[in-house]
């Protein structure tokens, strides 16, 4: 029994060794890229990066990674803040509309539309037929109101608002499926049930976070707010679970 | 007589602004904005750290179990985040001007002002740069904060490279008004 109770404690042991020592520096994967928030100005498209300054889109040749080869500089008028690519198409979310660019040719974007009814600071996700942008107000940007806007992109070159819901002041936001968060600024996180992608019912409002963008990776949330950067777990969708917070000091 | 009424109208129309500036967007004194400054000589120098404290967070890039963390106009914190519930700080890759980050492979870019460098961080504690592309990025002017009706420190040049600007509750050394 002693023997056997030893074995274990040393079988303990030796996978704590085993993990400590290994994690001091490992490798990112060599493939792959990574993941941004909604406030991202910088996004990957398989071989391709995107930049977006306050006036430009840039695209880059980066399949060899560490020669980027810019192809072109696209003006996008004035204000553009953030970029979010889904399918074959850019999303460019600026302070006067969300510009649509047709990505099938990654190395030469289209204009295809802008829907510009949107005048504050407004980042945008988008999942299947629908973009979600939050609009909100009391930044540099102009006349602003407190909303999560839906629009139709189905057809990107008429992209059509259906549903405007009233939020407090909403920053960042994801998309995972069934699930939407939105960062509320100073008030807080929420998340959504969106089964129905129209519809998205409140499931939790989450108050003690400063919330300002989110990113959703392996069922995991990483918040980053003013008083840190918060990881929840959202297996169970229904409460969110904090697993960690790295603080601000 | 066409000449004075000319002028007239000018200082009308200059008396309006002025007018208009003093009695309608008489701003309150609650916060400003004050430079945040990079030497010139350390300008294009990156290089890895120690791991720093969180101080001004911006955005965060995730690729495998590495978060990126923005620190505003200065660089990027490395975390290990291969168990969430205990990320850890592993290093700090200095990037002058730096907001935007994105890593595909191995590989990061990110902006350095205005161009945009190429990082190896096949060992992210050993960050190298691998490229430099230079004057990519238009800077917004680094002579005063990017806002309107806002208290700020006036620029001192001898300090360094404007590389953004932090917000601060109001002090009497924000001299300079926009």
């Amino acid at each position: 029994m002693k023997k056997l109770i030893l074995f274990l404690i040393g079988i303990f042991l030796f996978q704590n060794c085993q993990t400590s020592s290994s994690d001091s520096s490992f490798s990112p994967s060599s493939t792959g890229n990574g993941t941004g928030g909604s406030l991202a100005r910088f996004t990957l498209s398989d071989g391709f990066l995107y930049t977006v300054t306050n006036t430009d889109l840039s695209v880059f040749d980066v399949n060899v990674a560490d020669k980027p080869n810019k192809l072109k500089t696209l003006n996008l008028g004035f204000g553009a803040e953030t970029i979010f690519p889904y399918k074959d198409a850019l999303y460019i979310g600026t302070t006067t509309g969300m510009k649509i660019y047709d990505n099938k040719n990654p190395a030469n974007p289209q204009f295809l539309s802008t829907y510009s009814h949107i005048y504050s600071c407004d980042p945008v996700v988008v999942q299947g037929n629908y973009a979600y942008v939050t609009l909100r107000s009391g930044t540099s940007c102009r006349n602003g109101q407190n909303s999560l806007d839906i629009i139709d992109v189905s057809n990107p070159i008429t992209p059509r608002l259906v549903k405007s819901i009233q939020m407090l002041n909403p920053h960042g936001l994801a998309v995972d499926g069934t699930n939407l968060f939105i960062c509320e600024g100073s008030n807080g996180l929420k998340s959504f049930d969106l089964t129905d992608p129209l519809n998205p019912i409140q499931r939790e409002f989450i108050n003690d976070v400063v919330s300002y963008d989110v990113i959703p990776t392996q069922k995991r949330l990483i918040v980053t707010g003013k008083n840190g950067i918060y990881q929840y777990d959202y297996t169970e969708p229904k409460s969110l679970k904090l697993l960690s917070k790295i603080s601000i000091e | 007589m066409k000449k004075t009424l000319l002028y007239l109208l000018i200082i009308n129309l200059f008396s309006g602004c002025y007018w208009n500036k003093t009695q309608q967007y008489e701003p309150q004194k609650t916060d400003g904005y004050r430079p945040i400054y990079f030497s010139k000589d350390d300008y294009e120098k990156i290089s890895v750290t120690s791991p720093q404290a969180l101080k001004l967070p911006g955005k965060i890039y995730i690729k495998d179990n590495y978060l990126f963390i923005n620190e505003q106009s200065k660089g990027v914190h490395v975390i290990n985040n291969r168990d969430p519930k205990n990320p850890q700080k592993i290093g700090f890759i200095q990037i002058a001007g730096n907001v935007d980050i994105a890593v595909r492979g191995t590989t990061m870019y990110a902006d350095n002002g205005r161009d945009l460098v190429v990082i190896d961080i096949s060992d992210p504690t050993q960050a190298k740069v691998v490229n430099r592309l230079k004057d990519i990025f238009v800077l917004p002017t680094t002579d005063f904060p990017p806002f309107f009706n806002t208290f700020f420190e006036c620029v001192d040049k001898t300090k360094g490279v404007v590389v953004g600007w932090q917000k601060v509750p109001y002090d009497s050394n924000l001299k300079c008004f926009r």
